[in-house]
């Protein structure tokens, strides 16, 4: 499976909007990637939902991964998926998937991200970078310097989480992350294809920076 | 391409339906509960455990499937196919709302595949969809779900094995003494959450239910 180019947008789904309607617009705005997280939808609606964006992701040379349910992505021929550390282990979903589709390992320290390499990933999540509503924390924010250590340290992409928005998104590039993962910025926005746009200018602006 | 059915074997009559309780970790109680099974009497176990993320499931089916279980027995999990491959499992049993089975044996032909249903169109779009059982409830009162739907009962329970060719598994207030009225009225076995969580006196209702079914 080939990877997006850099930088990569990685667009997660918002439980509390439509799921194709997020990722229509937010790959009309140039998305790389858009991520099926849904943790109390039922098995019919991931996959419902699964066969209505995967063609558009291939419209669009984007990837179409699912968080967490390998099941699914099983069924689907989704592209791969997104595995967090109460998921199923890398190696495991790895025999499952075989060598070609993307397993991607959310961290949140070095250590993990290095294990996660070890293991299989093709990238690592690493975050939350900023502070973030997105989802109970009971961690502080990483930062930035973390971001910068963790990414310098490992030969795999590094997607930065949590509190990204038009604002720092340069700034996150510039500290090495290869790409960035992003919920409310691109669902909540007014206009999410603007939105993207917008992000994916400033992305590109941190990686000659 | 249609692909090929999973099992033609025999089912067990019976499946067990873990209590929802159990832990992720290195607990035993389920390992331990299924050493009281009746050895001549094969078994459908299946865990079903919502509240435990992938990865605990995954440590729990996964012990579970080193348990010697009596021949012919197929251990199941809810929903996970996934999982289910991981932990080298028989099979995946599917809520109603799931991922449409045709689609999960397409991508894991070897596995069985059940589902629960709860109306006669329920059991016929299972059917077509291409499961290898079903699961229909509630039967009788259930002490374990007292709130899960109207109540079918027997009539309804006859006109669901009828109407359908794949074995029905009667669930929703199973006991001994009306696991039998099950069989007559069509069902190929029956399913309990109930009898299995009552581990204190569960080797004697297995044994006793062993007696009874044919």
């Amino acid at each position: 499976m080939k990877f997006p180019s850099r930088p990569i947008l990685c667009v997660i789904t918002d439980d509390g909007l439509p799921p194709l309607d997020i990722a229509e617009k937010a790959l009309a705005g140039g998305a790389t990637m858009i991520q099926l997280r849904n943790k109390n939808a039922s098995g019919r609606d991931l996959c419902r939902w699964s066969e209505a964006i995967l063609p558009l992701t291939r419209q669009h040379n984007a990837l179409f991964i699912i968080n967490d349910r390998l099941d699914i992505a099983l069924a689907v021929g989704a592209d791969g998926v997104h595995l967090g550390q109460d998921d199923i282990p890398a190696p495991e979903a790895r025999k499952l998937l075989g060598p070609d589709k993307i397993i991607g390992v959310s961290t949140g320290t070095a250590e993990e991200a290095l294990q996660a390499e070890r293991e299989g990933a093709d990238y690592v999540g690493f975050g939350h970078i900023f502070p973030t509503g997105s989802k109970d924390k009971p961690l502080p924010p990483v930062g930035t310097q973390a971001l910068q250590i963790t990414s310098s340290l490992l030969s795999i992409p590094l997607i930065a989480i949590g509190g990204i928005q038009l604002e720092n998104a340069r700034n996150v590039i510039s500290n090495g992350a290869s790409g960035i993962a992003v919920i409310s910025a691109i669902s909540r926005a007014a206009n999410p294809r603007l939105a993207a746009e917008a992000i994916l200018k400033e992305m590109r602006e941190g990686m000659q920076s | 391409m249609s692909p090929k059915k999973a099992s033609t074997t025999r089912l067990p009559r019976i499946c067990w339906i873990t209590s929802g309780k159990e832990s992720g970790g290195n607990n035993q109680q389920l390992s331990l509960q299924l050493r009281e099974l009746p050895p001549s009497r094969p078994a459908m176990i299946l865990i079903r455990e919502k509240h435990l993320d992938a990865r605990q499931i995954l440590c729990l089916a996964g012990q579970t499937a080193k348990e010697p279980l009596p021949i012919g027995s197929l251990l199941m999990l809810s929903e996970r196919m996934d999982i289910a491959l991981a932990a080298g499992l028989d099979g995946v049993h599917l809520p109603e709302h799931s991922c449409p089975a045709l689609r999960l044996r397409n991508a894991s032909p070897a596995m069985l595949y059940g589902k629960s249903v709860h109306s006669l169109e329920g059991a016929l779009s299972a059917e077509k969809e291409g499961v290898d059982y079903i699961f229909f409830s509630p039967v009788f009162t259930s002490l374990s779900k007292p709130r899960y739907g109207p109540l079918q009962g027997p009539k309804k329970l006859r006109e669901v094995c009828k109407a359908v060719s794949i074995p029905v598994f009667a669930l929703g207030g199973i006991t001994p003494e009306n696991a039998i009225q099950c069989i007559e009225c069509g069902a190929w076995g029956v399913a309990s959450l109930g009898l299995f969580s009552d581990k204190a006196n569960f080797r004697k209702t297995a044994e006793t239910i062993n007696r009874l079914l044919p």
